[in-house]
């Protein structure tokens, strides 16, 4: 069983892995494919393209930076804010975040492609964290307030009787024992970040600010003749090598947090 | 554990902004210091990587002045995708763009390019061939200025054949006897992926029938005409009957180059670039190609699809005289005679083809000017190209793959298009 | 200042950042398709009466892809949750090496769509991907996956199922740890099997994160667009276009932005739908989580 998920989960990406290990003729000529010896030619094509592939890396890796840090940086306030409201404010805040959490984004993509021509957003990294952000924050603010509602309110009424202001509460009590929420909420709009495909599409028409998902959409061959498959799975590797260390290194809080979250909604 | 993970987090959080901060001046583009102003051009990857090499002449030849190519994606409709994503997004990078002759109408009435004439001149495109200046102008302007003479050509094989056939029928019996006697596994493969390389094969066929696609004067569409439905019958038939394979459903212009040049087929339908493609790429059939005009019914005359592209200027380009005389060296007939040579492409200056030099240099010329001059294939020249061009790749790419018959897919061709043409512009049909 | 006043402050920013970028666009977006904005008219918005939602309800290939949105949405999200629910079942229970299995199950959960698009078009590739390579060495002929439209939309939806079950199941993973174990150990003293178990206690308690997660794909498969553009681009012969490939050709293609407009709205207005059942369902289960 475990064997068939893992099978079934990493068969397409070992794939990519040998086919990008081979040369470009191997791949569309005569014989057996797995003849042939493995080469980097095609990492060396990806990498040394115009634009180079690990300029988009760098792009996405910014962008994801840009957007995971704003983020938490406007869902932590709103998220302890809402938790501590209750009523129909808090309600209606809290469903519509929901119903945003579910929107697929596809959907907005025509006005925010003219919000990015009115305000000359377009072709800036900085500037598209900013929807980047807003797609991520319903999430992010509904499983940060579930983390907050797990912690023990006693804490907090605790610290304000030791005379604490609200910067110095969340400072010294809600930052640290939130960490484990944070650290996976931050992972999960990275995540999405990385791997967000019409919004770029539309926002970014310059070769050397494409980032990774919309590059690799348009990557383009060494020559005519060849179909670049062979340089298409290298940047394939390259790009799912940091989610893979990511991934494995985060899964725990990945569940964890999501356990603590979501449903309470 | 937590305090330790929330100071990692408050680093990691400063570093990030670090970062972001430093995003910041890099976005407002870097400050052009030096004299020399640069005219940015984006062009699809094989034709950066065919012109790219030629640019120290123009530094040469143009002080004060440079280019700057930006390498595009190699498909047709990314680039597209690519060019109209920047254009709408009111601050296009770049001052040129090179642009396919479908895109012309659509983009001038968008509003997005600079008439060149007041540029370049009204006659600039007297000394080409006349083939090759269609499809440049539109609505009394002339809006760009063709890279090639490009169009679609019949590649078939030297050492299967005596001569090239000339009608469908020939080219049909041939493939089938060159198939029972097993010399080559398929007789004649062409474009029939859903794109746009589809519509390009379908207006050759149509024309070879003597039919039209688009009626200019009325504004309409002639696809449920006796012509384009025969037209249709014999795409469908060259699959059905196992001359075509079935997989030209999925076949751009490289797919099917790579069949051809692993010589599996007697012929292709292609253009001019292949030619040397195929004679660099080593394969069996290097040295046993030759050129003709594409096939057409018995008693009917008609050329390829004229597929050239061409450079066009971005309206709001802070330097438009500088970027025209870039316009003016990548069309000019120096670059042309290089292409020619080095890839294959066709020129359009009728100098070129009448220099006995570039004769020897090229030996494509003649079947090249022969096409241009037997009046090449224009697709409809209207802004509303792109919709009535997905409607027939849907139409046909349909029928190849075997879910409806040649009638009812030009029937459904014509009516999908007549709504399209009434919805946009409330006539027609 | 009042705490009410305090809260506020504290939502606003977020608030505001998320109107602008999810309300400002729909709104935009309704107000164009009342209106004809396409090269005819010079990109400018034009009122046109309500025209594009005549056009839209005669619209031949708006009903296919809407079809075929239903349709696709419709057969995925069933065998993502089928499936996520075992990979859930798998990844609860202790083994050695559960985490590393998890990250690595989790892994197409996290890639780029767009990436793994390009993925599957190479391994369908005739003739020279896996499956071809492979049918061609048992001196078979090799099959078009993606030029036919039966197997393209097969490729679509295994696509689609192969990147998104594990994010199906690490909700209902999510959802399984939050099930107390000692309610799992008392039904296992009265005897039942593991059969029983699913069905009387996890199940029944699984179900609004099964419902969360029903109600999550529905609405991104609804939209899908990423995975469409780059495997298929709606071919072959629009088989697979969905709705929101539809209004990305109409806008940016064809630049017809009132019609893409309608195009996008229509879409949306599909979307209530399974917010309605959403709903339905909240009414009918007993709220776990209050």
């Amino acid at each position: 069983m475990r064997l068939l998920a893992l099978l079934w989960s990493l068969g397409p990406l070992l794939w990519q892995l040998h086919t990008s290990l081979l040369p470009p003729e191997a791949l569309v000529g005569q014989g057996p494919a797995g003849a042939a010896a493995w080469t980097l030619a095609n990492y060396r094509l990806v990498l040394a393209g115009d634009p180079p592939l690990w300029r988009s890396l760098l792009n996405s890796a910014l962008v994801g930076g840009g957007t995971t840090a704003l983020t938490l940086l406007l869902a932590l306030p709103c998220a302890y804010a809402l938790q501590r409201r209750r009523g129909p404010l808090a309600w209606g805040v809290g469903a519509a975040l929901l119903a945003a959490a579910l929107f697929p984004t596809v959907l907005l993509f025509l006005g925010l492609l003219e919000l990015a021509r009115t305000f000359h957003l377009g072709n800036n990294l900085a500037a598209l964290c900013l929807p980047y952000t807003a797609l991520a924050l319903p999430l992010a603010i509904l499983l940060l307030r579930a983390a907050i509602a797990d912690l023990p309110p006693e804490l907090e009424d605790a610290a304000r009787l030791e005379g604490m202001g609200l910067g110095m509460r969340v400072r010294a009590v809600l930052l640290p024992l939130l960490a484990p929420a944070l650290a996976s909420t931050a992972i999960l709009t990275f995540l999405f970040s990385w791997n967000e495909y019409p919004i770029a599409l539309t926002w970014i028409s310059r070769v050397d600010r494409l980032t990774l998902p919309t590059a690799m959409a348009r990557l383009a061959g060494s020559s005519v003749f060849t179909v670049p498959y062979g340089a298409f799975a290298a940047a394939t590797v390259l790009g799912s090598l940091p989610l893979l260390l990511l991934v494995l290194v985060a899964q725990r809080w990945i569940v964890r947090g999501l356990t603590q979250g979501a449903v309470k909604g | 554990m937590a305090p330790r993970l929330s100071r990692l987090l408050r680093r990691l959080f400063t570093l990030l902004a670090a970062g972001l901060l430093l995003l910041l001046p890099a976005a407002r583009g870097a400050p052009t210091a030096a004299p020399v102003i640069p005219v940015r051009v984006l062009l699809p990857a094989p034709f950066y990587d065919a012109t790219v090499g030629a640019l120290s002449d123009f530094r040469r030849s143009h002080p004060g002045l440079d280019i700057e190519l930006v390498r595009g994606p190699l498909d047709t409709d990314t680039i597209a995708d690519l060019a109209v994503g920047s254009l709408l997004l009111g601050e296009a990078p770049y001052d040129v763009l090179m642009v396919d002759i479908t895109w012309t109408p659509l983009f001038a009435a968008a509003g997005w390019l600079e008439p060149l004439e007041p540029l370049v001149g009204e006659g600039v495109l007297e000394a080409m061939e006349p083939g090759a200046r269609a499809g440049n102008a539109f609505d009394g302007h002339l809006w760009r200025l063709p890279f090639s003479g490009d169009t679609g050509l019949l590649y078939w094989r030297t050492d299967l054949m005596a001569r090239p056939p000339r009608t469908t029928e020939e080219l049909v019996s041939i493939s089938r006897d060159l198939q029972r006697q097993g010399k080559v596994r398929w007789g004649y493969l062409w474009q029939g992926r859903q794109y746009e390389g589809l519509s390009c094969v379908m207006l050759e066929a149509i024309h070879a029938f003597g039919g039209r696609w688009w009626n200019p004067a009325l504004g309409r569409t002639e696809l449920e005409r006796p012509a384009a439905i025969k037209a249709a019958a014999l795409l469908d038939g060259l699959v059905r009957d196992g001359i075509s394979p079935a997989a030209v459903a999925g076949f751009a212009e490289n797919e099917a180059l790579q069949v051809f040049a692993a010589g599996e087929a007697a012929f292709l339908r292609n253009w001019p670039y292949a030619w040397k493609v195929i004679e660099q790429g080593g394969g069996p059939v290097v040295g046993h190609v030759g050129v003709a005009p594409v096939v057409v019914a018995p008693g009917q005359e008609a050329g390829g699809t004229l597929g050239t592209w061409g450079f066009a200027l971005l309206r709001g380009s802070p330097h438009p005289r500088e970027a025209a005389a870039a316009i003016r060296w990548l069309t000019g007939p120096e670059m042309q005679r290089r292409l020619a040579v080095e890839q294959g492409y066709a020129p359009t200056w009728t100098a070129l083809y009448e220099d006995p030099q570039l004769q020897k240099a090229a030996p494509l010329l003649k079947a090249q000017r022969a096409a241009l001059a037997a009046g090449p294939l224009l697709r409809p020249l209207t802004p509303l190209y792109a919709q009535l061009s997905d409607v027939l790749q849907r139409q046909i790419n349909g029928m190849i793959t075997g879910q409806t018959a040649p009638a009812a897919a030009m029937a459904g061709a014509q009516q999908r298009s007549e709504a399209v043409v009434r919805a946009m512009t409330g006539a027609g049909g | 200042m009042s705490e009410l006043a305090l809260d506020l402050l504290l939502m606003l920013p977020a608030l505001l950042l998320l109107a602008a970028v999810f309300l400002l666009p729909l709104l935009r977006a309704a107000w164009l398709s009342l209106h004809a904005s396409s090269v005819v008219t010079g990109l400018v918005a034009v009122p046109n009466g309500g025209a594009n939602w005549r056009r839209l309800l005669g619209d031949e290939r708006f009903l296919q892809d809407a079809w075929q949105t239903l349709r696709f949405a419709g057969v995925s999200v069933a065998l993502e949750l089928l499936l996520g629910l075992a990979l859930a079942l798998l990844l609860h229970r202790p083994s050695r090496g559960r985490g590393a299995l998890r990250a690595l199950v989790l892994l197409p959960w996290a890639l780029p769509t767009t990436v793994m698009a390009l993925g599957w078009r190479w391994i369908l590739n005739d003739p020279h991907g896996p499956f071809n390579a492979l049918l061609s060495r048992l001196g078979l002929p090799t099959y078009g996956f993606l030029t036919t439209p039966a197997t393209t939309w097969l490729a679509t939806v295994m696509a689609d199922v192969w990147k998104t079950t594990p994010f199906v199941a690490l909700l209902l993973l999510a959802g399984l740890q939050s099930i107390p174990a000692d309610l799992v150990e008392a039904l296992k003293l009265e005897g039942a099997g593991r059969l029983t178990i699913l069905r009387r206690l996890t199940l029944p308690l699984l179900a609004p994160w099964i419902g969360l997660a029903l109600l999550f794909r529905l609405a991104q498969a609804l939209g899908v667009f990423d995975l469409i553009q780059v495997l298929t681009g709606g071919g072959p012969a629009g088989s697979t276009e969905s709705l929101a490939v539809y209004a990305y050709r109409q806008a940016l293609r064809f630049l017809d932005f009132g019609y893409g407009s309608t195009v996008l709205m229509a879409t949306f207005a599909l979307l209530l739908l399974p917010g309605l059942a959403w709903l339905l369902l909240q009414n009918r289960l007993p709220r776990r989580n209050a």
